[in-house]
């Protein structure tokens, strides 16, 4: 399954900004044409009103000056790519119609050939079922429907799902154990793989 | 029709009829390896009856509770394939008016899932109380008064139900012994090599010495084995 995506995307920013009344508006040249017709004391006043006046000019363009500004604040632009060929996810391959069911309880094993099954799978549940497994050698790998499970003296004490797995234990040097199992919960099954020493060709079991 | 889905549409049938089909038990040498065998028309039939026991050792899921497991194999004779059906076999209780043909193995685990889920627990409480009084006290129904002494009392209490759910009792325990009991039938269709796999019928055999007698009709000819 492959996705491609792009996305563009732009942020606006509002603001409200002050608007720049034009000190034109203010008419300072009606201040100046009074100054020089005016006594030292009336230049007081006429300073003094002309100070209240741009004080009052400031007010009003504070209160009525408003103007909205749109600003371009940002462009973003991305790209993704995903894939995933797992055989859970594959809607219409032939790994969903695999019959064992190891696709919806183990999970691939990122490194390698074989799938995995999570720690706590084997944990124990009040509706799961036991399997007492005892096999020799002790180090032997264990495989539960096709994935690797572990090893046997790790897993001594398994706690199942009921249904049937596809068990398999296998050591190098040794022949394979395989065995259908079928787990019901609330009951015990106890297996005892040993495996028998492999008998490489030409060789006979009785050597002097 | 699109090549891909036609060889996932192939790949999931075979799957699924090699997945769910009966594969049944390897046949032993001979028919004569089985407690009860015959041979008609070239046919060896070989048959044996599970015991309790040997019921319990084989299955997980607990056959005894419903039915008699018989175990049957077929050698057909060179270049004359055999139809194998189930549909053929009775089992009949010597001496008596039980006969049964066999169940499917859907049959048989919603029966067993049944079985179970009916089980309840019982379990029994004694109790057994010593009291020691001291002092005198006036029983006002009896105008008595009693004096100082050892009472004794005992009961008993009865709980009845489960903490959880019973063993092998949900649905996914049911489907698990379908699988064991289907995957350990009998294989059914056309056999030009032995074959050989459980048989389930419905008969719980209360009786200890009963003596079973498995009828199989091939062709023309019936085949009775008497089961020990």
């Amino acid at each position: 399954m492959r996705i491609l995506g792009l996305s563009l995307g732009f942020l606006f920013l509002a603001s409200f900004l002050p608007a720049y009344r034009a000190t034109a508006q203010a008419t300072p040249d009606s201040a100046a044409s009074v100054t020089p017709q005016t006594s030292p004391a009336s230049q007081i006043q006429a300073t003094a009103q002309e100070s209240s006046n741009s004080k009052k000019e400031k007010d009003d363009s504070s209160d009525g000056g408003h103007k909205l500004h749109l600003r371009l604040g940002g462009i973003s632009l991305g790209a993704g790519y995903a894939h995933f060929s797992g055989p859970a996810f594959y809607p219409y391959g032939p790994y969903d119609f695999y019959p064992f069911g190891w696709d919806y309880s183990a999970f691939w094993y990122p490194w390698g050939p074989y799938p995995f099954f999570a720690p706590s799978y084997f944990a124990y549940g009040s509706a799961k079922g036991e399997v007492r497994l005892t096999a020799e050698p002790k180090t032997a790998e264990v495989y539960l429907d096709q994935a690797y499970a572990g090893t046997a003296d790790k897993l001594k004490d398994i706690w199942l799902e009921p249904g049937a797995y596809d068990l398999s234990v296998a050591a190098s040097g040794h022949q394979a154990y395989h065995r259908r199992i079928y787990v019901l919960s609330g009951k015990s099954l106890k297996i005892n793989a040993t495996l028998l020493a492999e008998v490489k060709p030409g060789e006979t079991k009785d050597k002097p | 029709m699109n090549w891909k889905l036609c060889v996932a549409v192939i790949l999931a049938t075979a799957t699924f009829l090699m997945a769910d089909g009966p594969k049944g038990t390897e046949p032993r040498q001979a028919a004569t390896g089985y407690p009860a065998h015959t041979e008609i028309n070239g046919v060896a039939v070989g048959a044996s009856l599970l015991t309790a026991d040997q019921a319990r050792r084989h299955f997980v899921s607990d056959v005894n509770r419903c039915c008699l497991v018989v175990e049957v194999a077929f050698y057909p004779a060179k270049d004359k394939p055999l139809n194998v059906s189930l549909n053929d076999f009775v089992l009949r209780v010597k001496d008596s008016d039980i006969a049964a043909k066999p169940s499917s193995a859907k049959v048989i685990a919603a029966s067993l899932q049944k079985k179970a889920r009916s089980d309840r627990d019982v379990t029994v409480y004694p109790s057994y109380g010593v009291t020691y009084q001291s002092g005198r006290t006036y029983d006002p129904v009896t105008g008595t008064t009693q004096g100082s002494g050892v009472t004794q009392t005992t009961g008993v209490m009865v709980g009845v139900g489960n903490s959880g759910p019973n063993p092998a009792s949900t649905d996914k325990d049911r489907s698990a012994m379908e699988a064991e009991l289907s995957e350990k039938g009998l294989p059914e269709g056309i056999a030009s090599a032995p074959v050989a796999g459980y048989v389930y019928f419905p008969i719980s055999s209360k009786k200890k010495n009963a003596v079973h007698q498995l009828e199989y009709k091939l062709g023309e000819e019936k085949v009775v084995l008497a089961l020990p």
